[in-house]
């Protein structure tokens, strides 16, 4: 061993200077980069996308999250509204608090394959759902949603789901309880009709809930939750905390 | 008057509205506008109409876009009036607001004067177009094109007249005060032979949902119907003559092998002593296996960078000095994209299109919608005109083909079932398309599923129609509903779904006789049987190898069925059965052609002659495939 030591000592000393140098130099670099990117990486990401049918009031949430008002009001989206920013409400409030991006994808069923571009980097999901105008789309939103919850982009980044009831300012709104229900017999039945001969589920990548059991919201890997909102009046507040929940300052 | 004018982002919000009219739109125009025609990719047309549905209002919409800022500019106004000057009005607006459009803004009120001045001027000028032309006494009619991609030109009289015209005056319409460039002097002559005979001409703009004008003395669709019919089949003698499905006559035939694949063993399924179909022989219900349908579509990704070049190379002569610039241009990056810019990539893709047999009209269509959506945008530094039109038009052809309604047959079927009712599938579509072959393959996915299928011969016209289903559903083992021959298609089916009722079958899957669109008795027949039992998916069944023929086929139909149809809703095309998938290698225009046309979702796709050949649509690996 000392032997071996010596002789390395020795073929070390015989090096010119600057290749010595380089070498070092080279390595110093290389050990910097790796450094920097084992800091850059775990910066959890800071997106927030907002998913559902065309007509439950995503660009509205979006702007009034954004302005604090849905300014004249919205029409069909044919794009996805991107921003990144403070949340109104947390304007005032002191402290550092990191900007969050928010992405409005939009609903329209000829649109959802844009769906897809946000969701490997999203933090978290709002699926909105019209509670005003909830049973006759029940259908429609329960397919939506089945499809998201069986994403692999979702299951296996866990990533957090808020069921958000919205335009609970209408008297004629249910309340989330119902919503709730309804979206889990829903997915129930989609459950039987998709799983039932084929092992290769075309679509969804991953199966729901446990078999033989009637499906719930508790039964998913990733944390779903539910919650009202209003976006034309402003109630916001539950939002604003799932938002403040997933994108930690 | 204009009822309102919009300017909102393409993202969703308004930034602007005309307020100083204070009524609110009936119903919600610019929502239908949105999803039935600009999502649609039917961007270019001129104008879209909107019928209030509580019985309101009817409205025209016109639209601009600005695609460099991203904004949609929409004006409304009431269908009876004819303004003439909105086309300009929307230009100017756009002008005007993308000079103090900013992104960060989300109130615009100063826009307000503004308005009301170039809304005043556009009105003078068409006064004064009015005045001058009701002096001259010859209005001058226009045969020119209204705008990119009207195809009024196809209608009997081989001109094309101008849009629409102020209803009830006697002057012609304004089609100069549009400013389109039409030479006035030169058409003036020709015009006033054809005013005699026309008084007022008003036209079916193609863009409009309900063709008929209220004010028309000479409708073009009447035309059209008058002329003589004798196109394709004179009568329902043409409905026969397409081979059975073949159970070789003679054991001394051999079987045909299509690829490399191994013959099958036999393809006679015909049971001994089975002439009358009496004998009840038991046999082993067909397994051959899962259905294609429920299994994983493996897509392979390659490259295609290659084929951009390709295009570059095939232009001849004048292609260098344009790459130069453009290669200048795009590494600067500010290019606008101008319309002279879009042409040569537009005409690129657009054959490109063709030589994969989509029909000609739907290609042209499409392009002139991809253009409207990129001119005015600016060019990302370091792309290429070709790369950015490539990228537009895989978006359009990706949203058309993305259905809009669920396609989970599934679903519906249980749906049904918990409703105590039968779910009823009807097949309809021109002779020898693969209707009875695809209704057993079908069948056999949905018993893989353990539903209940019974199937009903309403085929009462082809010789071995009924024997073909029998063998099918004896094969399946499922019950088939028949009535023999020459009796009438709507009243078997009616008795077929009680039956089903009866002896709950949760499916029931009719078949019809192929029939020419032309064939004005057999389409009443049909629209008949579809109004009489009110199914729950009507499914049109179409070849892949048809080509500009499918248009035809699926316009008429739908314009059959919603013409004969005796409730308000007509029932029209649900879903689209694609068959003979197997036979052409790259050439999947038809798909598109069908569903761009219809609006329906393909639900199905038939690639082989045996029952696992069915297998549901690849979006990604079609819109591939037609952009190779």
């Amino acid at each position: 061993m000392e032997q071996w030591m010596h002789q390395i000592e020795q073929w070390v000393r015989q090096q010119p200077v600057e290749q010595l140098y380089a070498a070092f130099a080279v390595l110093v670099v290389t050990i910097a980069f790796f450094a920097i990117l084992r800091l850059l990486k775990p910066a959890k990401s800071n997106t927030i996308v907002l998913a559902g049918l065309s007509g439950s009031g995503k660009t509205v949430l979006f702007y009034q999250l954004r302005d604090g008002s849905p300014h004249q009001g919205t029409v069909t989206s044919m794009e996805p509204n991107e921003g990144t920013f403070m949340l109104h409400s947390e304007m005032e409030k002191k402290g550092k608090l990191k900007p969050i991006h928010l992405v409005d994808v939009p609903g329209h069923s000829r649109l959802r394959p844009k769906l897809d571009e946000f969701l490997p980097h999203a933090a978290g999901l709002i699926f909105v759902v019209d509670a005003l105008d909830f049973l006759p789309n029940c259908r429609a939103a329960a397919e939506y949603l089945y499809d998201i919850l069986t994403k692999a982009s979702i299951v296996k980044r866990k990533v957090a789901i808020l069921i958000l009831c919205n335009k609970t300012d209408k008297v004629t709104a249910h309340s989330k309880e119902f919503i709730r229900k309804q979206l889990e017999k829903e997915i129930d039945k989609l459950r039987t009709s998709r799983n039932a001969l084929s092992t290769a589920d075309i679509a969804n990548e991953y199966t729901l809930g446990v078999p033989g059991e009637a499906f719930s919201f508790s039964q998913c890997r990733n944390k779903v939750t539910i919650a009202d909102a209003s976006g034309l009046t402003g109630e916001v507040s539950q939002v604003e905390q799932f938002i403040r929940e997933h994108v930690k300052p | 008057m204009l009822e309102q004018l919009l300017i909102f982002t393409r993202g969703g919000l308004i930034l602007w509205t005309y307020r100083e009219l204070g009524n609110a739109l009936k119903g919600s125009p610019v929502d239908a506008l949105i999803r039935s025609c600009l999502l649609e990719e039917r961007s270019a047309e001129t104008s879209f109409s909107y019928d209030a549905p509580a019985g309101g209002a009817t409205y025209t919409l016109k639209w601009a876009f600005h695609n460099d800022l991203g904004l949609v500019f929409v004006a409304v106004y009431q269908r009876i009036l004819h303004l003439l000057y909105v086309d300009e009005l929307l230009a100017a607006v756009r002008r005007e607001f993308s000079h103090i459009y900013d992104p960060k803004r989300t109130a615009y009120d100063e826009f307000d004067e503004i308005f009301r001045q170039l809304q005043k001027e556009a009105e003078a000028r068409a006064e004064e177009m009015r005045k001058s032309k009701q002096s001259n006494r010859a209005p001058p009619v226009a045969g020119k094109k209204q705008g990119p991609g009207q195809r009024a030109g196809s209608q009997g009289n081989g001109k094309k007249k101008g849009v629409k015209v102020g209803s009830g005056k006697d002057d012609g319409d304004g089609e100069s005060g549009k400013g389109r460039g039409l030479s006035n002097g030169s058409s003036n002559g020709q015009e006033n032979g054809i005013e005699e005979s026309s008084r007022v001409p008003s036209v079916v703009v193609k863009g409009n949902e309900n063709g008929t004008p209220e004010v028309g003395a000479f409708d073009v669709n009447k035309l059209q119907k008058l002329r003589p019919k004798g196109g394709k089949k004179s009568d329902a003698g043409g409905g026969g003559g397409k081979a059975s499905k073949a159970e070789p006559k003679k054991i001394l035939k051999k079987n045909r092998v299509w690829d490399d694949s191994p013959s099958k063993s036999r393809l006679d399924f015909t049971d001994p002593g089975d002439e009358k179909g009496d004998n009840i022989v038991d046999v082993v219900a067909a397994d051959q296996g899962e259905s294609m349908m429920d299994k994983e579509e493996i897509v392979s990704s390659e490259s295609e960078s290659e084929e951009d070049e390709e295009v570059e190379s095939a232009k001849p002569g004048t292609k260098k000095k344009g790459w130069f610039s453009s290669m200048f241009r795009s590494i600067a990056g500010n290019a606008v994209l101008l319309r002279s810019d879009l042409t040569p990539a537009l005409k690129a893709l657009k054959d490109r299109l063709m030589t994969k047999n989509v029909a000609e009209e739907i290609a042209e269509k499409l392009c002139e919608s991809v253009a409207a959506s990129l001119e005015g945008k600016k060019l990302g530094s370091f792309t290429r005109v070709s790369s950015t039109v490539q990228t537009a038009m895989e978006e359009a052809l990706l949203r058309i083909l993305t259905p809009k309604r669920s396609i989970d047959i599934l679903r519906d079927v249980h749906a049904a079932k918990e409703q105590g009712k039968p779910y009823v599938i009807v097949f309809v579509g021109v002779n020898g398309v693969g209707k009875s072959t695809n209704l057993a393959k079908v069948a056999y996915w949905l018993l893989q599923h353990n539903v209940s299928v019974m199937m009903a011969a309403c085929d009462t016209f082809r010789s071995g129609a009924v024997e073909q289903l029998r063998t099918h559903a004896r094969r399946l083992q499922i019950p088939i509903f028949e009535k023999g021959y020459e009796k009438d298609p709507a009243i078997v089916a009616r008795e077929a779904i009680q039956e089903a009722c009866r002896n709950s079958s949760d499916v029931v899957l009719v078949d019809t006789a192929g029939r020419m669109q032309d064939n004005e008795p057999l389409m009443r027949a049909l629209s008949k049987l579809i109004n009489l039992n009110n199914p729950d998916l009507v499914l049109f069944v179409g070849e892949a190898l048809v080509g500009n023929d499918a248009v035809d086929q699926l316009s008429k139909f739908n314009q059959k069925l919603a013409d004969l149809s005796t409730v308000p809703n007509a029932r029209l095309i649900d879903g689209i059965l694609l068959t003979k998938f197997d036979t052409i290698d790259d050439k999947v225009g038809a798909a598109l052609s069908m569903v761009y046309i219809s609006g329906a979702p393909v639900m199905f796709v038939g690639c082989g002659q045996s029952y696992t050949d069915l297998k549901k649509l690849n979006v990604k690996s079609i819109v591939k495939t037609l952009l190779k």
